[in-house]
């Protein structure tokens, strides 16, 4: 994935898409090695190139919840790094041997500090995208509880 | 904007044994590609359902709640349900949630139409 294809980025200048390409490095992960753990400090957000990541949680630490998988089309994870307190949310682990772009949390908010309007449009763009999965988990609760009722009452 | 997710579901007969192949992803946005494709199997009074579920398919949280909701009426309608298609991965959290008592798992179309024949 590109940086001007991730969802964070649409709406970016040229210019102002070239600084964040100057603090992204290239990353290469095994299958099957952990890119990082939930309540770990978010230190990097990722873009997929290639391959697959899946983000999962954790229940009375035996069970992974799968969450999502992350593929190059729609490739952005560690997003806990654009919001306080930075800490990751979800595990990732790799699915497929992956390339990504790391950039680095720290980096990151200092160009959006300099440049106010490159760091309003990420942040729109993060906020639209958290509404979405707001909705999605919403949708979900709602089945579990359907499913739950029929359970009691069947 | 985010984009809505969809699958795309098709039903085939094949002897006694109505095969529901799902393509795409199964998320809570399933919900209502899953029932539609189950009422239409119902309506041509489906006994026994596979779920032919493509290798490269992810099933998220909200995907298993869906599939449960599904099985849960298969099992009111008293419906043989065979599961095929899924990966080790998912083998291991369907027996995990407990999916494996309302359906069966098989390794291959072919395995499970023997077996649900």
């Amino acid at each position: 994935m590109q940086i001007e294809s991730c969802y964070l980025f649409q709406g970016l200048t040229r210019p102002q898409i070239e600084r964040i390409e100057s603090i992204a490095k290239e990353r290469f992960i095994k299958k099957g090695d952990w890119l990082f753990h939930e309540d770990q400090k978010a230190t990097h957000i990722y873009l997929l190139k290639e391959g697959a990541i899946e983000l999962v949680t954790k229940v009375e630490d035996a069970v992974d919840i799968p969450i999502s998988i992350i593929r190059p089309d729609n490739g952005c994870l560690g997003i806990g790094a654009l919001v306080e307190p930075y800490l990751y949310s979800l595990s990732a682990r790799c699915m497929e041997d992956s390339n990504l772009l790391a950039i680095e949390q720290v980096k990151l908010q200092t160009l959006m500090q300099d440049d106010h309007e490159l760091g309003c449009t990420i942040q729109r763009n993060l906020a639209q995208k958290l509404l979405a999965r707001l909705k999605e988990t919403r949708r979900e609760i709602k089945i579990h509880f359907m499913n739950l009722v029929r359970s009691i009452t069947f | 904007m985010e984009m809505e997710h969809s699958n795309k579901i098709t039903l085939e007969r094949q002897g006694g044994i109505t095969v529901m192949d799902i393509r795409g992803d199964i998320t809570a946005f399933s919900e209502s590609f899953l029932n539609e494709a189950y009422k239409k199997a119902n309506d041509q009074g489906a006994t026994r359902i596979l779920l032919k579920i493509d290798e490269d398919t992810y099933i998220n949280s909200g995907g298993i709640a869906v599939l449960i909701q599904i099985l849960a009426q298969t099992k009111k309608n008293n419906q043989i349900i065979g599961i095929t298609g899924i990966t080790d991965h998912f083998k291991k959290i369907f027996k995990m949630v407990g999916i494996t008592k309302f359906a069966d798992i098989h390794d291959s179309v072919e395995e499970a139409l023997a077996a649900m024949a």
